[in-house]
């Protein structure tokens, strides 16, 4: 009995989130964070909870992800409803200065921004033109333009176009369909392959290859050359 | 058509949990014959108000036998609770129809049958 409860309420949830969306992760802020443990809770209230039917917990659990849903399209649709309950950014550092009155507000101690600061890498905050707490919590952060890293532009350098690499064999098994994309063939691969003392397909655990041409190979056998 | 899987397939499946969690009411009556446990019940009622006890004895069997029929059947859609409980009920009444026990008896077929009731709901 355990095991099909377990199943229902493990696909149920697994389809209810997809529906919900990748938002639902990417923007988490507390209300979503409540939401997820207890729409959790209640699929493994649905599958261990064997004194009570499972109907009523499934039917909560729709519930609650319609009610989830609802709110994140009401919040996409109308601004002040997404302010009113998702929260919106605060600016807490100005050119360098910080806006105590907003932490106040906001409940955040000196030493929580602090630390949040040093996560991004920033251990003064005089080298910071803007910052500012997202409703999710997450702190974004603007450096001055001099504290900020150098770039290929900066140095007037030309760069090549890198783009996206897209997989052909993955976990030893060739994908066709990219391979088409990219109009090559089989044939060449295997060429590619054995300029690298590739022989089969079934060797290679990923390969990749970019825009610019750049084949990616990643062998099962790695051999790692040590250091002398 | 992978559209089409990709949308029909959580359909079809919701759906499928859905009638497995409401399938009590429906497949608690009687399907193969042997396992109507309200007749069962109804049956061992008569027997005991009559104070035919052989009789008794063996059609408690027969409503044991059927409930563990219906048991595996409406165990994903029913209250533990309630399936435990008319599974007492009927071993208590097994007791009860061997000690010749009418108001017991009657007292515990009164009790499952309310139970039975309540299964699926």
């Amino acid at each position: 009995m355990v095991i099909v409860r377990a199943f229902i309420g493990f696909f149920s949830l697994l389809i209810f989130t997809r529906i919900m969306g990748k938002q639902q992760i990417g923007q988490l802020n507390l209300f979503d964070y409540m939401l997820g443990i207890t729409i959790g809770s209640m699929a493994a209230a649905l599958t261990t909870d064997l004194s009570s039917r499972a109907w009523p917990h499934w039917v909560g659990l729709l519930t609650w992800c319609i009610l989830g849903y609802l709110m994140h399209v009401i919040g996409t649709k109308w601004q002040y409803a997404s302010k009113l309950l998702e929260g919106e950014p605060s600016i807490v550092i100005i050119n360098g200065k910080i806006m105590e009155n907003v932490l106040r507000k906001m409940n955040y101690e000196i030493s929580a921004i602090l630390e949040l600061l040093r996560n991004q890498g920033v251990f003064d905050p005089t080298q910071v033109d803007f910052a500012i707490i997202e409703s999710n919590g997450q702190l974004s952060v603007l450096l001055k333009p001099e504290h900020q890293p150098l770039t290929p532009k900066d140095m007037k350098m030309p760069v090549s176009y890198s783009g996206i690499s897209t997989e052909l064999i993955h976990d030893g098994i060739l994908i066709e369909e990219n391979l088409t994309k990219l109009n090559k063939d089989k044939t060449w691969l295997l060429t590619e392959l054995e300029k690298q003392g590739i022989k089969d397909i079934s060797e290679v655990f990923l390969a990749t290859l970019n825009p610019a041409g750049s084949l990616y190979v990643d062998k099962y056998k790695d051999q790692l050359k040590k250091d002398k | 058509m992978r559209k089409f899987i990709v949308i029909a397939l959580p359909i079809v499946t919701l759906v499928l949990f859905v009638l497995v969690m409401q399938s009590g009411d429906i497949l608690k009556q009687p399907l193969v014959g042997d396992d109507n446990v309200p007749q069962a019940i109804e049956t061992v009622i008569q027997d005991i108000n009559h104070e035919n006890w052989e009789a008794a004895t063996q059609n408690t069997e027969n409503l044991k036998r059927a409930w563990d029929k219906v048991v595996n059947r409406v165990q994903f859609s029913g209250e533990r609770n309630v399936i435990d409980a008319l599974t007492v009920n009927i071993a208590r009444l097994q007791g009860a129809v061997q000690a010749q026990d009418k108001a017991t008896g009657l007292t515990e077929l009164s009790e499952a049958y309310e139970h039975w009731k309540n299964l699926g709901d």
